[in-house]
């Protein structure tokens, strides 16, 4: 085969599958955005001639490439991947000289399996990305620790991944996502479907799933619902592993067992489920004319602000450490031991929040979804902004560049404009994350030197106060310009934020902040409460002026260096 | 007693902030309505329970 004729072979192919899309995938938006005027008309592809039939003749000349040609190899990819490589329901064989081949019915099956192909691709490799950022968390959270207390600290980070997984498996992903319905972007499957619904005040509100126990339930077994649960469960991780940060160097191993399991089976599936499976929250649009209901892109909410306020609340019933404040309760410095892992987790943390917030479309093609670069520049935009608030506010207030708060401030950056990545421009997510970055200095201060609650790593501040701001922000500055398939939340339009015109997104937003504070926390509070009363969260406090690293674990994590006397608590 | 009475306080203003869509129909309503639930919840983590654990802190003894 000549070069020419397979150009002119791909061209039909491309025409063909151009020309197949709309009927191959159902991703018309409801409103199609007006055409820019900034874009020329001799840029525009030329239309298509009108009233060409295509026919599985067509499709049946369209040459391949021929076998010799294939024999010498494919240096340059240019035979690679043509007609032949189409899935062919009925093929034409030797037994079967009469079968139909090719047909238009085979391509475009093939459109929308690609379509979705793309799509899953995309939702696991950013999934997998999220899963990195466990490691993230870890050498964050070990870093601001003390040296006796490291092996403890990365325990816990380690299998927070394992027991909420489990957990998450077991019960957590059916309450959140078991009712969660068709998705578009991953094939429309109708396998999650069991939402469990009340009517209150004359409307439908959705409470939690009920299909997909143990990932075979109610037709679970199924591809799609596979990779929703892998790119779900390593959000739900994110949250469970926040709550190691504020309990650190205190919390009981067993005691975090079981908080950690209880937390990923329900406290965070339900409120997951109002948000992203059907539930109350993202039907408020619908139900009540708020905007475009409570929109949480990639879950500042969801995953940050119930990690965040979950902390508080077993922060609360723990207690400081021994020696966190003086008898007159000023708080006294507990450096960590390493900062060069510390600013290397924040590192791998900004790394992984590339699959957090783009990977939220779940999906590359169709309904939107380009806007995926969009999401990635905000996110990273925010994260910037988020350490020069956190730096600068330091370097003004205590006269030196704080490295441990500069990290933290890239944090609550990226948690502030998790929401909001979806909805924002560049311009408004700078904003976000400089406010955010101040905020964390702000909000450190103020849990410690007001609530005299300790937080050694500082993760209230960095997820539940930002967490709560980014759902906040969404109502303030979503642009009305993002277009996910032309609805939100059952509600046709674009999310727009009160600056660019709908107060009632605000309201929607503040009803989230209201469900995280009022609900999320007294629903993680008497759980651990109860698990404080059976099992006690604490540890005696020998273990913990010794150091958690034997009593608790077995084990020093660094038997080789001899610990400074103030460094073992000594002093 | 006081882990009751914080825990019922800040669950009462989560009640309030939903309450708020069935008393009105107004977005400024609504919205006032909201922002008082949420700085009930607040009184209830941070003005009760905060200010009963701190009161019983390691460090006091």
């Amino acid at each position: 085969m000549t070069k020419t004729s397979m150009t002119k072979s791909s061209l039909l192919l491309l025409g063909l599958i151009l020309s197949l899309t709309p009927h191959g995938a159902a991703q018309t938006p409801a409103a199609a955005p007006p055409a820019t005027s900034a874009a020329p008309a001799a840029a525009a592809p030329p239309p298509a001639p009108p009233g060409t039939p295509i026919t599985d003749a067509d499709l049946k000349s369209i040459p391949t490439p021929a076998a010799d040609a294939r024999a010498k190899g494919d240096p340059d990819g240019s035979l690679t991947g043509n007609v032949s490589d189409i899935a062919v329901a009925d093929p034409i064989t030797d037994k079967t000289p009469k079968a139909k081949g090719l047909t238009i019915g085979d391509m475009a099956n093939q459109v929308g399996q690609n379509k979705v192909a793309i799509n899953f691709m995309w939702t696991l490799i950013t999934g997998f990305l999220v899963m990195f950022m466990q490691a993230g968390f870890a050498i964050v959270e070990t870093g601001l620790c003390r040296a006796k207390n490291a092996n403890h600290t990365m325990m816990m980070n380690f299998m927070v991944y394992g027991v909420g997984m489990l957990a998450y498996w077991l019960i957590g992903f059916a309450v959140q996502e078991g009712g969660v319905g068709a998705v578009l972007n991953l094939g429309n499957s109708p396998v999650l479907s069991k939402e469990f619904v009340v009517t209150i005040m004359g409307k439908p509100w959705g409470m939690f799933g009920q299909g997909a126990f143990f990932l075979t339930h109610n037709g679970a077994y199924d591809v799609f619902a596979m990779v929703l649960f892998l790119f779900q469960m390593v959000f739900m991780d994110t949250a469970l592993t926040i709550v190691t940060g504020a309990a650190a160097e205190r919390w009981k191993y067993a005691a975090f067992m079981v908080s950690s399991f209880v937390m990923g089976a329900f406290i965070y599936p339900l409120y997951a489920n109002w948000a992203w499976g059907g539930g109350w929250l993202a039907n408020l649009g619908a139900n009540y004319g708020l905007g475009k209901g409570y929109a949480d892109f990639a879950g500042s909410g969801v995953v940050h602000a119930v990690g965040g306020i979950t902390a508080l609340a077993v922060g609360l019933i723990i207690g400081p450490r021994i020696g966190k404040f003086t008898r007159d309760g000023k708080p006294v410095a507990m450096p960590g031991h390493d900062l060069v892992i510390v600013l290397t987790g924040c590192f791998i943390l900004a790394f992984g929040w590339f699959g957090f917030n783009p990977g939220s479309t779940l999906g590359a093609s169709g309904n939107g979804n380009l806007r995926i670069g969009s999401v990635a520049v905000d996110t990273m935009l925010a994260g910037m902004a988020g350490s020069f608030g956190a730096m600068l506010y330091m370097w003004l207030r205590y006269g030196k560049p704080d490295a441990s708060m500069t990290g933290n401030g890239l944090l609550a950056g990226l948690v502030a404009i998790t929401a909001p990545s979806g909805f924002v421009n560049t311009v408004g997510a700078c904003i976000i994350g400089l406010i955010a970055g101040v905020l964390v200095c702000l909000s450190v201060e103020f849990v410690e030197k007001v609530m005299k609650v300790d937080d050694p790593v500082g993760a209230i501040s960095v997820h539940g106060t930002n967490g709560l701001w980014g759902v906040i922000a969404v109502g303030l500055f979503a642009d009305g310009k993002s277009n996910y398939g032309g609805s939100w939340g059952g509600v046709t339009g674009n999310v727009t934020g009160l600056f660019y015109g709908d107060p009632g997104q605000l309201v929607a937003q503040l009803i989230g902040v209201s469900t995280l504070v009022g609900f999320v926390f007294t629903f993680a509070f008497v759980i651990n409460w109860v698990i404080d009363l059976v099992i006690g969260q604490r540890v005696g406090a020998k273990a913990e002026l010794e150091g958690l690293d034997l009593p608790e674990m077995g084990a020093l994590c660094y038997p080789e260096f001899e610990l400074k006397a103030h460094s073992a608590g000594a002093a | 007693m006081m882990i009751l009475v914080g825990l019922v306080v800040t669950f009462l203003g989560f009640i309030i902030s939903v309450a708020s869509l069935g008393m009105t129909s107004s977005v400024e309503g609504r919205m006032v309505a909201v922002l008082l639930g949420i700085v009930v919840s607040l009184v209830g983590i941070i003005g009760v329970l905060g200010r009963y654990y701190s009161s019983k802190a390691i460090w006091r003894k």
